[in-house]
């Protein structure tokens, strides 16, 4: 019998920075083998802006603004982190409902995170329905960061000691609301992906990452959670007030994609709970404008002492970080980011190291695309979930 | 330039510098950082070993790898964060590594095969502040162009074709 042996040489294909499924401006240069990829490596620093070197000549309060533009889904948190870095180096306490806004937010801006990973990821493996039932919800969170800071996106409300300004008056409403309305999204989100056969087909088994091997690569966040390690900073270092809430970690043994999926899909519930207990029992009241409160009360209320010192907290523009160093990190919706300060007894840091968890995560990619599909590149690259505005900086 | 005798340390000393002590290895303690966190200084040549004994330890972990100038013409350092990972953790152990290298000739050997999460961020290491990681599999830019010229993150740094506004009259 005579076979027809077609010897074909690899194909080196450069994918991206325009690809749509690349989020953004990552290159992969993939090896191809007809449809098997041989090998693949990322080429990176598309949206690189030197943020490390900025911030060595900036205050906090000028570096502030610019932050959001690390992570632009997931604002929030990288507000939280640039601001708690310099906090703890100059042992500056917040006040608790400053602490109480601040997880609020934060949490608001995790579910945001997670459901613009959730619509790409389905248009990136074939169903662009999602995509718009998810800017539907991500919407109403715009809006209600809108409503307390002014801004959709690029807020910029954290500051050194606590939140920039107080909750409008009728926020906590508008926020319990979405939280109920939002919580029967999520099933039907379920409904719509969860036991949809081509999904599966598509998620199960695609990109296993084993638990020692995700602990090497340094994986954090749902990543690493989906391997099956129980690891989350908010209960590792019980920073803010999370200790004083009732959530539980969010895991998965699988360590495929669609593990990644349901911690994702699990960790936004997870979210709900903690908003809506948040703000039951947020000092200072479940109705809001303490600010009107406490002009009415005057100076010697109970609105004036240290706990709700937050109002309109404006920090010295010469702000000081002292001669130290520490590495302060924060459970961002993509995992672990982090900020290596070094402080120079004066207005600038000397040295200001961005541990970006999308950086880190994307190292495994080339590993986890090795052998798969060509197909397979998107739902891998996909699950990871990358902004390149903080794999970049 | 590294003093690795025990003499004047006892005081400053952590669990892990006890350790290591222990086995033999040579370190010196720095103290703590702000966050209690323990900090030594390793020589570049004793690095690798150091890392197996670390990872030995039970640090899998490494959780940031970053580099600085110390001083602008001084030396550079190279500086490790690692942690040990388990289930249900409350606070781990945590050990903060510095490598001191000189600025004409920075190298110090990759950890890259025993901490997989070293790959980008030594290469990030290298493209801004020109250390060399021996043994890492591609070390080359990451951020920067490849035909970048100068380790920007240096403190003696000057940004090529640098507009100052108050030169525009």
């Amino acid at each position: 019998m005579t076979m027809l042996a077609t010897k074909t040489s690899p194909m080196i294909i450069s994918m991206g920075p325009q690809h749509p499924s690349m989020h953004g401006v990552l290159r992969l240069i993939v090896t191809l083998d007809g449809e098997d990829v041989i090998d693949c490596e990322p080429v990176l620093g598309y949206l690189h802006r030197g943020m490390e070197k900025i911030a060595e000549n900036r205050t906090v309060i000028q570096y502030l603004p610019y932050v959001t533009r690390w992570d632009y889904l997931a604002t929030m948190f990288t507000e939280a982190v640039t601001v708690n870095a310099p906090e703890k180096l100059t042992n500056i306490q917040v006040p608790k409902r400053a602490s109480y806004i601040r997880i609020i937010m934060l949490e608001l801006s995790r579910i945001a995170s997670h459901l613009l990973w959730l619509g790409p990821f389905m248009a990136d493996i074939g169903a662009q329905t999602p995509f718009f039932y998810i800017l539907r919800e991500r919407e109403m969170i715009y809006d209600l960061f809108e409503a307390a800071t002014g801004m959709r996106m690029m807020h910029n409300f954290f500051r050194i000691g606590g939140v920039a300004v107080d909750l409008p008056y009728g926020w906590v409403d508008k926020c319990l609301d979405f939280c109920d309305y939002f919580l029967p999204k999520i099933d039907e989100y379920e409904k719509l992906i969860t036991r949809n056969p081509i999904f599966l087909k598509r998620v199960e088994g695609i990109g296993i990452i084993g638990r020692e091997e995700a602990i090497n690569w340094g994986l954090s966040g749902p990543m690493l959670r989906a391997s099956g390690v129980k690891w989350d900073l908010r209960k590792v270092d019980h920073y803010e007030c999370y200790d004083e809430l009732d959530w539980q970690i969010q895991w998965q043994i699988g360590g495929d994609s669609l593990a990644r999926y349901l911690v994702r899909i699990g960790e936004m519930r997870e979210s709900v709970k903690i908003i809506q207990q948040a703000l039951k029992i947020i000092p200072g009241g479940p109705f809001e404008n303490l600010e009107a409160r406490r002009l009415h009360r005057g100076k010697n209320s109970e609105w004036n002492d240290f706990e709700y010192q937050f109002i309109s907290k404006k920090p010295s523009p010469t702000f000081k970080l002292p001669k130290q160093e520490h590495y302060i990190r924060a459970e961002a919706p993509k995992g672990e980011l982090g900020i290596f300060l070094i402080g120079d007894d004066s207005v600038f840091p000397w040295r200001w190291k961005i541990r970006p968890p999308g950086f880190i995560n994307l190292q495994i990619l080339p590993q986890l695309v090795k052998g798969m599909k060509l197909a397979d590149i998107m739902t891998i690259l996909g699950s990871v979930d990358i902004i390149m505005g903080e794999v970049d900086r | 330039m590294l003093d690795t005798s025990t003499k004047n340390t006892d005081e400053i000393r952590g669990r892990l510098s006890v350790w290591l002590a222990k086995k033999k290895l040579a370190h010196r303690p720095l103290g703590f950082d702000y966050q209690g966190v323990e900090t030594l200084q390793i020589r570049s040549e004793d690095w690798l070993s150091i890392a197996v004994a670390l990872y030995v330890y039970g640090f899998n972990y490494l959780r940031s790898q970053c580099a600085y100038d110390v001083a602008p013409g001084g030396l550079l350092a190279s500086v490790y964060h690692f942690t040990k990972v388990q289930d249900d953790a409350d606070q781990p152990e945590e050990v903060c590594i510095k490598v001191f290298v000189s600025r004409q000739n920075p190298k110090i050997p990759s950890i890259f095969w025993i901490w997989k999460s070293a790959d980008f961020q030594e290469r990030e290491s290298y493209d801004m502040l020109g250390i060399t990681h021996e043994s890492h599999p591609r070390l080359k830019r990451i951020l920067m162009p490849d035909s970048w010229i100068g380790w920007p993150l240096r403190k003696d740094y000057i940004v090529p074709d640098f507009y100052e506004l108050q030169d525009a009259y």
